[in-house]
Order: structure tokens, then sequence, then C-alpha cells
């Protein structure tokens, strides 16, 4: 009898035993604002990045900041950045998703006054691909060690670390470690970045739980708040704010050396090391983490990224394609390398024939479902047991430019099958060479046919049927339900670059123009400038709007790298108007093109987008830079 | 609580309702510590959060007539001052202090005084300088 009682007891006690160790971490936690209250109102100094373990560049990109980049149109109303939010002003409100039917905790959320909500997947999911898109709070998955959540954190845009210019880049991981107790929430932030910090920054921030905290509404529009329409920065060597607030330079340039007790001791000693300066640290720039192909590397898979709507992002060899697939067939926005072709081909099939064969939402389980011919089947079970139709077939190709990883697929995706059949039409039509329609600028037309000398014209079923020679050039009409538009930049990668505005699914396609693991390539011999091509990045960023707080909405496949979005474009149209100004004042001051690199000009950002080696290095783009610009 | 702990309560607040709206940093943008005075004309006022913003045609120092861009406070803290969106009308002429931008070129500041010279309304950064 008493091994019968002691039983169920047992049961009891094991019901309400979690079956992680969790911690319930719902509610309002409002911060008390107890760490560097100066710097978190009021903000930081400037020039003052003491507790920052900054490397060269990450100094040099720092004192560049020029606090006025708050007013441009696509930083207005930036959110907070996941590494800063925790120190930013405002309660975080934190709340659980439970499963209904397992009770698991599936994810946490957390909102804060000015940034966007932000889930933490407990759920075990898999970090995205490096080639899905990063946002202001990056992606999160946690996990219970003990009674300490850890989040990890990674697909962050490039921002800020403290409100001065003190930055991480979008190369950074940042690891939370949660934990409660009793009302209060301690918050240990540790961010690593192989680009702007030589250590890992660490940071912990406590927070009170405040049931009588509400977060308010934070309205924000974009408007005109400078009437200057550069981008805001300061020249290396010339800002004049650096040093303005009496804090010792030893101590406020950071650097790893600044965030150890000891540097205290060594400041009062005089023993700390001198102060970093740029001119001392030229050498010291940090090798670019994507040289060797990075998103794009030679690996001989092409990957598929869903954008939105009908588009598509192909991911593959040596550059990025975009395709477009619904009822009318396939539009595809540049052709790859031509060794891929025949993976691209297949890859375009198949994911052609997963969509056409895609069911109508079922809304009937089991037996009996109404308008079914059987009446034992539903449209799921129907679309299964037959055999789907084919896919339509690629009805047009745009080339974005002449490069040989734009255009090398276009014969073999422009051919098409003898009984191809488009809306009902048997195609070719009689007396019609078959055949898709290629779409490109008329620049890229005459390279092809006149590449050149020593050069090898295009195959003819290679060539664009429909070249264009204005701004902007319409698809006629409808293609999968919306408009596609192309649009001419005139001196940007080259002189024939298109961009491709897929108007429903707000996609915006921009080849070469952006890339998001390498300088702009600015072909000169091509016509190519890079005045033009800022010209162009600034173009996206009037067609693309937000979805909300300068992140989603009109999404933007770049010629190489990862999908982006308006905080992206702007992040890497921000970096070329920097050097551009840098060289325009190098070249001003009389260098030759040899002592405008020998100075880097771009060593902030080289670890981002620089390479020593293969078809883009870092001389080449300031040469392109300095040749391009006028002596003012 | 002792009053040195009531004055850093308060103090605390004050910073802290100041800065509920200031994402960005108003020293880091503007010297703190200089002001400019401009003479000119209302062309635009937006009434928003985060910040608002007076724009007037006004000569700059060498006397050449400029757009400025006058960052003023988010419309909910100046809705609690008394001032609405049809306060101030294109048109008005207004005498102005700012602290300017670090960016000389930049023609714009935070706005720390106005005053209009048709009706004597006023506002300004210490209590009592808002009158009409």
């Amino acid at each position: 009898m008493r091994i019968h009682l002691a039983v169920p007891f047992l049961l009891c006690l094991t019901a309400f035993v979690p079956a992680h160790a969790q911690v319930d971490l719902s509610g309002v936690w409002a911060d008390r604002i107890t760490e560097d209250s100066y710097e978190r109102s009021g903000g930081p100094p400037l020039g003052d990045y003491q507790g920052i373990p900054l490397n060269d560049a990450g100094r040099m990109k720092a004192d560049s900041h020029d606090h006025s980049e708050w007013s441009l149109p696509e930083f207005q109303c930036r959110p907070h950045p996941g590494p800063y939010q925790w120190r930013a002003l405002g309660a975080v409100r934190i709340s659980q998703e439970i499963d209904p039917v397992s009770r698991e905790l599936t994810a946490f959320h957390f909102e804060y006054l000015r940034s966007m909500e932000r889930p933490v997947f407990m759920d075990g999911r898999p970090h995205p691909p490096e080639y899905a898109p990063h946002s202001w709070s990056g992606f999160s998955t946690g996990k219970w060690q003990g009674n300490m959540l850890v989040i990890t954190t990674t697909h962050l845009k490039g921002a800020y670390l403290r409100r001065n210019g003190a930055s991480f880049s979008d190369k950074a991981t940042m690891m939370e470690y949660i934990t409660r107790h009793g009302d209060y929430l301690l918050v240990t932030m540790i961010v690593t970045d192989p680009v702007w910090l030589e250590e890992p920054f660490i940071q912990t921030t406590n927070y009170q739980l405040d049931p009588h905290t509400q977060l308010s509404y934070y309205p924000c529009t974009v408007s005109e708040e400078n009437i200057s329409k550069a981008v805001p920065h300061f020249l290396p060597g010339q800002n004049p704010n650096l040093g303005a607030d009496e804090i010792p330079a030893v101590g406020a340039r950071g650097g790893a050396e600044s965030t150890y007790p000891e540097f205290r001791l060594k400041l009062n000693a005089g023993t700390a090391k001198e102060p970093h300066s740029v001119a001392a640290k030229v050498a010291a720039a940090p090798v670019n983490l994507n040289a060797g192909g990075g998103i794009n590397a030679g690996n001989g898979e092409i990957k598929v990224l869903p954008v939105q709507g009908n588009v598509y992002m192909l991911v593959g060899d040596g550059g990025n394609i975009a395709a477009s697939i619904g009822r009318d067939g396939i539009v595809l926005v540049d052709t790859g390398v031509e060794s891929m072709s025949a993976k691209l081909m297949a890859k375009v099939l198949e994911l052609a024939t997963a969509i056409s064969s895609s069911p109508a939402p079922n809304r009937c389980v089991g037996l009996h479902c109404p308008g079914t011919p059987f009446g034992w089947s539903s449209p799921s079970l129907n679309a299964i047991i037959s055999s789907p139709a084919p896919p339509k077939p690629v009805r047009f190709v745009i080339n974005t430019s002449v490069d040989p990883d734009h255009i090398g697929g276009n014969e073999r995706m422009a051919a098409l099958p003898a009984d191809a059949k488009i809306v009902g039409v048997t195609f070719p039509p009689v007396g019609i060479a078959p055949g898709a329609t290629v779409i490109a600028h008329e620049n890229v037309l005459t390279r092809m046919t006149e590449p050149g000398p020593g050069l090898k014209p295009a195959p003819s079923g290679a060539l664009p049927t429909d070249s264009y020679h204005t701004d902007n050039y319409k698809l006629s009409e409808f293609v999968n339900g919306e408009g596609i538009r192309v649009i001419h930049e005139p001196a940007a990668h080259t002189d024939g670059d298109s961009m491709v505005f897929f108007r429903f699914s707000d996609v915006l396609v921009t080849g070469d123009i952006v890339n998001t693991e390498s300088y702009p390539m600015i072909d000169v011999a091509k016509g190519g400038t890079i005045q033009g091509l800022l010209d162009a990045l600034n173009h996206i960023l009037d067609i693309a709007i937000p979805e909300f707080r300068s992140q989603g909405g009109t999404m933007i496949i770049p010629g190489h790298g990862r999908l982006c979005d308006i905080g992206d474009v702007a992040n890497y149209r921000n970096m070329v108007a920097i050097i551009r100004d840098r060289v325009q004042d190098l070249k001003n001051k009389g260098m030759t093109v040899e002592q405008v690199k020998a100075a880097k000009p771009t060593m902030d950002y080289d670890g981002l987008y620089g390479s020593d080696a293969g078809p883009w290095t870092t001389s080449m783009f300031i040469d392109a830079v300095y040749r391009t610009l006028g002596k003012k | 609580m002792t009053r040195k702990s009531l004055l850093l309560a308060f103090a605390g607040t004050l910073i802290f309702g100041a800065a509920a709206y200031a994402h960005h940093s108003l020293a880091a943008t503007y010297y703190p510590n200089k002001e400019v005075k401009l003479e000119g004309k209302i062309i635009d006022f937006l009434f928003r959060n985060p910040h608002s913003f007076l724009q007037i045609e006004a000569k700059d120092e060498k006397g050449v007539m400029q757009r400025w861009s006058l960052e003023w406070r988010a419309s909910g803290q100046l809705g609690q001052q008394g001032i609405k969106r049809d306060t101030l009308k294109v048109g008005d002429e207004v005498s102005v202090t700012i602290n300017p931008s670090r960016t000389a070129d930049d023609h714009r500041g935070a706005l720390k005084t106005l005053h209009r010279k048709s009706d004597g309304f006023g506002w300004g950064d210490n209590p009592g300088d808002t009158s009409e």
C-alpha cells in the first residue's frame, strides 16, 4: 500500500519539474540607467572610445563619424541595433511564445521603445545561410544553460556600439547571457567582430521588473532634416571633435588595452600605450573575410532563396541570378557564367515545376470533399497522385551588364524547347525564330557584337533580341501578374547597366552596382565612373521603400553577395561616398594615384570589401576612383 | 530620502524626460556652447517625431541667403508647450537663435529661441519664454 501511495506522489512531483531549466522572463523590464547614465541620456562625448576594443580600422571608421549622418533619410527612423539596444533609453517588454499543444517554449519576443519586435527562437532551428538578409536586430536563437538564457545573434546590419561612431560590422556576432535574479535582470553581452574589434566587446546592463511601465507608441516619419545632400563624415585627420571633451587621449582612443582594469594603473604610472593614430597604423588593414569568393564561391552549386512575391534569388558560382516564376512562364535577370548554365537550367526548371504543381490551399481533409470528381480526394491529393503540368518556359531574359558572369548562360536559357507552349500557343510560331526575348541596354548589344580587338563576338543565340537606349524600358504587359521596369544607369559599373524592378513583388535587381562582398567594380574601359556608381546607388535608395524602420520592404538583389534592403544599400552608399571624398581630397592635394594608394584611404573598409588578389582588388578600385574623378 | 538623493532623482527624471525621444545625441550634432542669431522667413514647418524641424530662409554670416534646417523638439513635447501644427505659418518673419551644426556647410542648427515679429510670439529653452 505504501508503494501505491508513493508512485502517484512522485508523478505529481515530476509533473511540476520543468523539462529544461526554464525561467519565466516575461514582463516589462525598466532600465534604471545605473551604468554610464551620462552617455546614455545626453549622448557620449565625441571621440571617446574608452572601453571599446577597437582595432585600427575600427578607430579610423569611428574617427570619420559625423553625427549629422543621423539626418540621412535612411537613418532617421533607423532603430537602435541589437548590440546597442540594451544601453538605449526606454524599457524592454519580454513575452513568451508557447506551443498551445505541446506547451513548449518556442520563442521569446523582445520589444524595445525604438526598435522592432525581436524574436529569439527557442525551437532549435538553425541560423539562415550567409546569403540571407541581415537586419538591425539580427537573427537570434536561444538555449538554456542552467537558469541562464544564452542567445546567439548573427545576420546583423553594421551599426554603432556607442553613439559616437564606434561601430561593429555586419560580420559581427553577438552573444547574450540573461539571468533573472528575482525582479532584476542581468544582461551580459559579448560582441565579436573580426573587422573592427581586436577583442570581444563585453558589456553588462541591469533591468528591473516594473509592472507600471508601458512601452509607448514611437512614431517616426522621414523628412528633409538636412539641407545638405552629401553623406556627412570627416576626412582622416580632420575631425575637429576628437579630444574636445578633455578626456585623456591615451584612454579615449579605446583598444583592447583600455578595457582591462590594469589600464587605470598604467595610466597613473604613465606606461599606457600611446594613442593609436591612423597615420602610424596604415599597414594594419584587416583581411577581407570574403576573399576567395565568399557567398558566390565556386562550389558548383546553385542555392535558392525565395525573396518575395514571384521572385527568387539563385545564388550560384560567380554571381546572383533573379527569377520570376509564375503562370506566364519564367523571367530571368542575368544568366550566370556559361559553365553553370546546364545546372542553372535544371535548377530553374526544378523550381518552376515545384511552383506550378503546388495545389491550391487545401481546405478539405479526408474523404468526400465537395467539388472533387471522385469524392475521395482532396485538391492536394489530386496534385500528388496526378502528373503535374510541366513548367512554363523561359519567356524573358534581362541582362544587367555585358560581363561574362551575367550573360554566360544567355544562349542556353533563351532557347525554347521545340514543343514549348506559352499560354496555349505553340512556340515557335511559323517563321519566327525560337527563343525567349532577351533584353539589355544597346551598349551591351554593341559590346557583345563588337567586343574589341582579339575578342570573339558572342554567338547570335546569346544576343539581346530587344535592346533599348532610353532611360527606362517597360515590358509591354504584365508578366506573372506584374509590371517589370528596366532602368538604365548610364555610367555606373559600365555604361550599359540595367536595374530590373518587379513592381508587385517589390524586388529590385541591381546587377554589379551593389556587391556586399567587394568594393564596387567600376569598369572604366566600359564607361564606368565613381560618380555614376554613386548616382545609381542613390537611385536605388530613391526607389526602395522600407517596410518599417529602415529595413525590409523593397528587397534588393545585388550582383554578388547577400540579399539586401534599403538599410544595407544606405551603408554601402555611405562607404562609397566616403571613399570618393577621401580620394578626391588626396587628388586635390596633388598626390599621384600611387601616393593615394599608399595613404590607404580605404583601410577601415578593407576588412569588408578589400582584396589583394582576384579579379577586383582594392588597388584596382582606388585606381578607378582616382581616374574617374576630376580635380576640384 | 535625503535632499541630495531627492535632487539626484529629480535630475534623473529631467534627463530621462528630455532624452526619451532623442535617439541621436544633440550635443554630438550641434555645438552646445555656440550660438548664432538668424533673421528670416519660415518656408516649412515639419511638426513630427522623432524631432520637429523648422526651415527658414535667412542670410549666413557672409550675407548669402541660405535655406536653414533647424531641429526642434518632438511634436508631443511641443504640444505640451502649446505649440501646434498651425502655430507657425509659412511666410512668418522670425528671429531665432540656434546652436550651429558641427558641420559648417550644413546650414542647420538646434533651435534655442524663436521670436515672431508680427505678434511677439516667442519660444525659448527657459520656463516662461513661451508667450503669446
